[in-house]
């Protein structure tokens, strides 16, 4: 019938025409698929991440109203144009820096600390006496501590980790406002050479030479917080020494094992001998000779995995290896946790509520547990995020509990933020009794001759 | 007879496909010359390498080509998704061991605690019976300063940056001057949550430590930015609340910003209970706060229609029982107890150039208070590029003058990095002697003991 329409030969060029149109939006469609596979949402194009996309736009919208109600709520009446949100803008956007950066020192000369100071006793014993108002002992048996610690003067990289830094700092200001010990939290990188864990070193250097009235200087790691409020350190233990950590003689002298001491909390005494050690641990610090100290390190040094030089493995070394020069004034204290694992205590926290009391420091009511590891301010820890996070919070409120039941309260339980009261308000508060004896505390008390 | 064979092949042309033909089978259709199969093939491999390429576009598009390393991707991919949800779990307000309390009833009054009556007298026999807690220390009365911020993260990680920064400010001038630090993250009293949680921790504090002469609430917002400067509590010695404010304001215009009660000092005495107590009935959350609300926004001058806040509350407590409380109550306007910071923040380097620390005035303010700029929670009243540089620049402003001991200052205000000032010497006493703020004040120094 067609034929008869057309013609034949017309017949055929219509086929012909079917053909190639057919072909033309085969092609079409196909190029038409690749190219938004290409353009369209996602990396690869996939329809889902288009699903996705649309949803988060749409999603997006809705919070909007919210917004402008919030800002209406609040009084604010201004313009939405300039953000408003402090989700929307990053800091590093608002830092400027002035200056240019530091002339690097020369690198054909050897790293130190500062020029050598040789009289460091002498000086600092002429100026105690000069200066009777600024003493280093707060009374006969109680030295001048400083407690030294820090963090990075840019937000963690982990978005909660600002927030456990700042937990970790009020419980410090909670130990040292009970035991009458000052704070200086670090947020200044003193020596770019020294960055990382060996930053403490210039500071603590800059500490003692600049506070001559302390006595002993306290540096304690951000990541590790106080969990026995009552345990005051003995400090008459340590009138011949001058280097005070946690660990054992036989792990660091005898096996050279890398852990048997810990550098995360450690007591350093304002004195020649001080700083003498302090430029003998350096030297492996600096960014440029780490890899190859490391390397040393993991061979010199038991178990230790190789990585670059870290504080704690070159302290172990330098022990070691120059034990006569320094070992007599050192003290590897392990009668309480000056520093204490987190893995081996947080789990056990109801049981010592239940068992013990405040007071002793030892695994029975651990001085300070010690999240090493967890890098809570960093992306990647050596643990998993979850346990990390929940057992800092938990440690937290062991130890904030003791704080809290001064004033009548206490965490509704160990996992919980809320606190709930456990002592009536009295028209007497004087009279009131708090158990651990942290409210007028022994070790807090003035000299009575004192003015 | 051969004729017939000749003509084919003279009709059919030179070509030598023409003699196939000669066998019989010459159906028009099938019979195609020669040059035209072979176009026909050559329009065939073209369509089919073309449809081929098409194909591995589309499968390309489809599946991928894995040349990159996938796995560094999957992890951080992996890993942003598990923060994100334990974010959401530590930052929700979830508590598993809540039981919901009803709102308090409007009809019985609300009470900070058991009234005290006597509170001087035992206050004054107690420090007789201790002499090793003394309220007094070097002839400086001992101070308490107050702050703190909620128990949960804040909505935003820049928040909880800023807060570790402005507790590490206020610890710095706290060390220089002798002063002990509370810093509260629990909420004492569910009814007073919000700004009037300082009201219950203020007065557990008093009752708590007898020791204490003055407690000093401060907000988690504010800075100290002069180190130096030192509070002039001789000029307080008949007054029981300093308060940064101007009594023209107060009395004259009845405005609700007349005083701040971000930054402001409390004595420990009977006087303060009873202020606290008569204070707090505007502060139950609920229907209360709400009418509390609607009162002060028709009392007071300027202010928007919103709860009840504690420093209204104070304003029109102060206005309408005058008699009863003005006399003991001194309005600090010489220097900036509390400093609202639009006005101060951008001439920090005209004051550098200028002025000196130790002045507290608009010269070299004491305090620059971020009100309005809530940087904890999700939005503020401001722009927050302009709150969040203005405090960087506020935090290293007072921080360059902690760090001149140690020969170190800021690389800009708005720098989180620093540079040295001061080569390193043997003789550090000397910088010590010069430098240290607390041998600078009076010659004398301000310590625990």
């Amino acid at each position: 019938m067609l034929e008869r329409c057309f013609g034949g030969r017309r017949l055929l060029k219509v086929k012909r025409l079917l053909r190639n149109g057919k072909l033309t939006l085969l092609c079409l469609a196909l190029t038409v698929v690749v190219i938004r596979g290409y353009l369209g949402a996602g990396k690869f194009g996939t329809p889902q991440q288009d699903f996705r996309e649309i949803r988060n736009r749409f999603s997006r919208r809705q919070a909007e109203p919210r917004r402008v109600l919030e800002e209406a709520g609040a009084g604010a009446g201004a313009a939405a144009e300039e953000k408003r949100s402090y989700g929307d803008v990053d800091i590093k956007t608002i830092w400027i820096d002035e200056d240019e950066e530091p002339e690097r020192s020369d690198p054909n000369r050897p790293y130190t600390l500062g020029p050598k100071i040789s009289d460091w006793d002498e000086r600092r014993a002429r100026w105690l006496k000069k200066n009777p108002n600024c003493p280093n002992f707060l009374r006969p048996d109680k030295p001048r501590v400083l407690l030294a610690t820090g963090s990075s003067p840019k937000p963690c990289e982990n978005p909660v980790g600002d927030h456990y830094l700042l937990k970790a700092l009020k419980n410090k200001i909670d130990y040292c406002r009970l035991h009458g010990i000052e704070i200086f939290y670090n947020m200044a990188l003193l020596d770019a050479e020294m960055a990382g864990f060996w930053a403490k070193l210039p500071l603590i250097r800059k500490l003692l030479i600049s506070h001559p009235d302390i006595e002993f200087l306290w540096w304690m790691d951000s990541d590790a917080m106080f969990t026995d409020m009552a345990f005051e350190i003995p400090w008459e233990r340590y009138r011949d020494s001058n280097f005070v950590m946690h660990g054992w003689d036989h792990m660091v002298y005898g096996q050279k094992n890398w852990i048997g001491l810990n550098t995360g909390s450690f007591l350093l005494r304002n004195c020649q001998w001080s700083l003498d050690i302090l430029d003998a641990w350096a030297p492996m610090g600096p960014l440029k000779v780490r890899e190859e100290a490391g390397k040393m390190l993991a061979r010199e040094l038991k178990d230790r995995p190789p990585f670059e030089a870290d504080d704690q493995s070159a302290i172990v070394y330098l022990l070691v290896k120059e034990k006569d020069k320094w070992a007599d004034k050192v003290y590897l204290e392990s009668a309480y946790y000056l520093h204490g694992y987190w893995g081996i205590l947080v789990d056990r926290f109801e049981e010592m509520m239940e068992n013990y009391h405040p007071g002793l420091g030892d695994h029975r009511w651990p001085l300070v547990t010690h999240f090493v590891g967890c890098k809570p301010c960093g992306k990647f820890g050596d643990y998993p995020v979850e346990r990390c996070l929940k057992q800092m919070d938990r440690a937290f409120n062991f130890a904030d509990n003791q704080v809290l039941q001064i004033y009548g309260f206490m965490h509704k339980s160990l996992d919980n933020r809320k606190v709930k009261r456990t002592r009536n308000e009295t028209d007497k508060p004087l009279e009131i009794k708090d158990k651990f004896g942290l409210i007028h505390p022994a070790f807090k008390a003035v000299k009575v001759s004192s003015s | 007879m051969g004729q017939d064979g000749i003509t084919p092949q003279k009709r059919g042309g030179g070509l030598p496909t023409s003699t196939t033909t000669v066998n019989g089978r010459a159906g028009r259709g099938s019979i195609l010359p020669r040059g035209r199969q072979i176009h026909r093939t050559f329009n065939n491999i073209k369509i089919t390498i073309l449809c081929g390429f098409v194909t591995i576009l589309v499968l390309r598009g489809y599946i991928g080509l894995n040349l990159g390393s996938p796995d560094a991707d999957a992890i951080n991919q992996n890993l942003i998704e598990e923060t994100n949800r334990i974010l959401a779990e530590i930052r929700s307000d979830h508590d598993p061991d809540d039981v919901t309390e009803p709102y308090f009833d409007g009809n019985a009054t609300f009470s900070l605690g058991p009234r005290i009556s006597n509170w001087d007298h035992d206050r004054k026999i107690w420090l007789d019976l201790h002499p090793q807690f003394p309220s007094f220390v070097r002839g400086k009365p001992r101070i308490l300063l107050v702050t703190g911020s909620p128990p949960n993260p804040c909505d935003n990680p820049i928040g909880d940056h800023y807060l570790l920064k402005a507790i590490k400010n206020k610890i710095d001038y706290c060390r220089l001057h002798g002063i002990e630090i509370v810093y509260n993250m629990a909420h004492l009293d569910k009814e007073l949550a919000g700004y009037w949680a300082k009201l219950p921790l203020i007065r557990r504090l008093m009752l708590s430590h007898p020791e204490v002469e003055w407690i000093w609430w401060m907000d988690s917002d504010a800075l100290f930015t002069d180190m130096v400067f030192e509070l002039p509590f001789s000029k307080y010695d008949d007054y029981n609340l300093v308060v940064h404010g101007y009594p023209d304001l107060l009395f004259e215009q009845k405005s609700w910003i007349a005083v701040n009660t971000g930054s402001f000092l409390f004595r420990n005495c009977q006087w303060s209970l009873d202020l606290l107590d008569t204070w707090a009935p505007m502060g139950p959350k609920g229907p209360i706060r709400d009418e509390a609300g609607r009162i002060l926004t028709a009392n007071l001058k300027g202010r928007p229609a919103f709860e009840a806040d504690d420093q209204s509350a104070l304003i029109y407590l102060l206005i309408s029982q005058k008699d009863l409380w003005m006399n003991k109550v001194f309005l600090e306007n010489s220097y900036y107890l509390h400093g609202y910071w639009a006005g101060l923040v951008d001439r920090y380097e005209e004051m550098i150039e200028k002025y000196h620390p130790g002045l507290g005035d608009e010269r070299w303010p004491f305090v620059t208070h971020f009100v309005g700029c809530k940087p904890c929670g999700s939005y503020g009243d401001y722009p927050v590029e302009r709150c969040l540089s203005s405090m960087e620049r506020a935090f290293n402003f007072a921080d360059n003058q902690v760090l001149k001991l140690y020969g170190f200052r800021h690389r800009g205000l708005l720098s989180p990095k620093i540079k040295r000032v001061r080569n390193e010497t043997v003789k550090p006493l000397e910088i010590v002697d010069q430098f240290d703020i607390r041998r600078t004040e009076h010659g004398s120094k301000a310590s625990l003991g």
